[in-house]
């Protein structure tokens, strides 16, 4: 289903690859740092709904206090509040869904150009770009990085390569804690809930699969959820910038 | 109302029910970790069947034997590289999946008694998977494998006698002739080793990987890379005689008859090549990608490829007309096909039948394994 989004990425990462010195953890993490720059206007609307939710939280609590004891009342009242303010409370999982085709793609990149099977790089084998340039002969990548084979799930044998799942849970969770829109206290609505699911379920899964599949996808989550926390913090400190500008022209004036 | 905790974690509940599922295995059959291929040797069809490795008269398919026993017997793996025999032994290899979060899957070597299929010895310690299979010499059994290693084991006993470290992946077959090993690895070199300590004689690299045996005709070496060339290389120095370039990839490997090479691009090319001087002397564009390369009768008239669309063709060597064709819906064939008097042998990937033996002549059936597919067919 995704397999011309994954071709093109593999052509893509083929390219990176040839241009940085065979290194193919560099041009993993400068394929994801491209695409991230592709997403970031999805992002950055994550980002800022998030920060929207944010700011009504005491408009919420003042809600819940309101109708601790009629819960559906609770749950409608808050969603009039939602659509007067102009909120998506699914706002933080809407751009996550519309992303998935690319980073499906990506993963499936990644599985072509560092293959653990005969049958990913055979099916790959039809779809390299031959017309771009020192391409050909390229594949499969270079797939050994600190020990590690880079195509193979981590194992026993490198042990070390467990570090990577744990750094992918962690990484996750961060992102998932910052970028999601916080609940509050005892908020029963069906978007705070999923979001509350999301922020559980999503870093397992995400080290689940790291578990069961090549390290290289790991490498990948990892630079990807960096990047994004960067992103997050990048954000939140020019907007910091611009509230203290705004304050410190407004008190100029008085 | 309050809710129940599984109204509350729907999405939990789900995930949680898929991490399982995988887990403890339930979410696919036996899947092999590459294309299953077929020996045939004094009319008996060597055939690693995934769950099992069966032995079958090659006339009518009749089973000789199995291993292991049961299908239950889950602790064997999936087998699927081509088997290597010799007078006693058959020694093929399968891979058994791990079973947890934190168990890694064995890639494990069989050694089975020829005629009985009694378990001789076994060696579970390479680090990655076997792709293609290993051959026979020296009283070694020598197989490449993913980490990188080509394994020297006593063919009696299964202990290793010597290990030799390439820079990627060994996918490729080896080739021995008299006491030379030669062997392709996805590090780009072909390798010529001493095939009693594996000290390496030369090595030849190009710009793309090798995952195919080479075949020795005239003191010279011919093998297909991943840069989409064809090498003739001198097999007592390491040199390049010539070089010929195809669309794509050569990934299947090559065969040698009376001063002409055959050879296929993953593209569905078929290429007849002048041996001495690499000049093209036939082209054929077949309709689909074909990964294995072509197999000849005996007197080299007749050749055999199967592609990726499960279409066995056999083809006229002189010109490459193809004389007639075998189609096989929803399966593929990816490994090469063996010829063995008047038969072909196809063993056929995630189709209904795994095993075919057709006619060289028509292309008539003669029999399919499991026998069901065939009872089925004819009703």
């Amino acid at each position: 289903m995704f397999d011309p989004i994954a071709y093109f990425f593999a052509n893509v990462l083929l390219l990176l690859y040839k241009f940085l010195g065979n290194q193919t953890v560099w041009a993993i993490a400068v394929l994801t740092l491209l695409i991230n720059l592709l997403v970031l206007p999805l992002t950055l609307r994550q980002q800022k709904s998030s920060r929207k939710m944010q700011e009504f939280q005491p408009e919420i609590e003042k809600l819940q206090k309101k109708y601790a004891k009629d819960k559906e009342r609770l749950s409608q009242e808050q969603m009039k509040l939602y659509k007067e303010a102009g909120i998506n409370p699914m706002a933080g999982c809407l751009p996550l869904l519309i992303q998935m085709p690319i980073w499906f793609g990506l993963i499936g990149a990644i599985r072509y150009c560092i293959p653990s099977t005969p049958f990913e790089l055979f099916r790959f084998s039809q779809h390299i770009y031959k017309w771009l340039p020192g391409v050909v002969g390229l594949v499969p990548l270079q797939s050994t990085f600190l020990g590690m084979d880079l195509g193979q799930p981590p194992n026993p044998v490198q042990w070390w390569s467990y570090s990577l799942p744990i750094l992918v849970l962690a990484t996750s969770w961060l992102q998932q804690k910052l970028l999601t829109p916080p609940s509050v206290g005892d908020d029963q609505s069906q978007a705070a809930t999923m979001n509350r699911q999301m922020q559980v379920m999503m870093p397992l899964m995400f080290m689940f699969f790291t578990l069961q599949y090549a390290t290289g996808l790991s490498i990948y989550f990892i630079i990807s959820n960096v990047i994004r926390l960067v992103q997050y913090f990048l954000v939140q400190r020019s907007r910091d910038g611009a509230e203290e500008k705004g304050k410190a022209k407004a008190k100029a004036k008085t | 109302m309050k809710q129940s905790w599984i109204q509350r974690w729907p999405i939990t509940l789900v995930v949680l029910s898929v991490l399982l599922m995988s887990v403890s295995g339930c979410a696919g059959g036996a899947r092999p970790m590459s294309w299953t291929g077929l020996t045939v040797v004094d009319e008996m069809v060597y055939a690693p069947d995934l769950e099992q490795f069966r032995v079958l008269n090659a006339a009518d398919g009749e089973p000789v034997w199995v291993f292991p026993k049961s299908t239950e017997d889950e602790r064997r793996g999936v087998f699927y590289v081509t088997p290597a025999v010799d007078e006693k032994h058959v020694i093929v290899a399968s891979q058994v999946p791990a079973s947890g979060f934190f168990s890694q899957a064995k890639n494990v070597v069989w050694a089975l008694e020829r005629d009985t299929g009694t378990l001789l010895w076994r060696f579970d310690e390479a680090g990655g998977q076997y792709v293609e299979g290993g051959v026979v010499g020296g009283g070694l059994f020598i197989i490449g494998n993913s980490d990188g290693n080509v394994y020297a084991l006593d063919v009696e006993t299964g202990t290793p006698r010597w290990v030799f470290e390439t820079g990627h992946r060994v996918w490729a077959t080896p080739l021995i002739v008299s006491d030379t090993v030669y062997v392709g690895s996805m590090d780009r070199h072909l390798y010529s080793l001493n095939l009693s300590d594996g000290q390496v004689q030369w090595d030849f690299s190009t710009l793309g990987a090798f995952a195919s045996e080479p075949a020795m005709w005239n003191d010279t070496l011919y093998i297909g890379a991943f840069d989409d060339k064809l090498y003739a290389v001198d097999a007592l120095t390491g040199a390049e005689r010539w070089h010929f370039a195809g669309e794509n990839w050569f990934w299947g490997d090559v065969a040698v008859h009376d001063g002409t090479i055959y050879a296929t691009d993953v593209n569905g090319n078929v290429h007849a090549v002048d041996a001495e001087t690499g000049e093209q002397i036939w082209h054929q564009a077949l309709d689909a990608p074909l990964r294995a390369g072509p197999v000849l009768t005996e007197d080299g008239s007749q050749m055999f490829v199967g592609s990726e669309n499960g279409t066995l063709y056999a083809m006229d060597t002189s010109d490459g007309f193809v004389m007639w064709r075998a189609e096989n819906d929803k399966a593929q064939i990816l490994s090469p096909p063996v010829v063995s008097g008047s038969n072909v042998y196809v063993a056929l990937l995630y189709g209904e039948a795994r095993i075919q033996a057709l006619h060289v002549d028509n292309g008539r059936e003669i029999w399919v394994h499991p026998p069901a597919v065939e009872a089925a067919a004819n009703e």
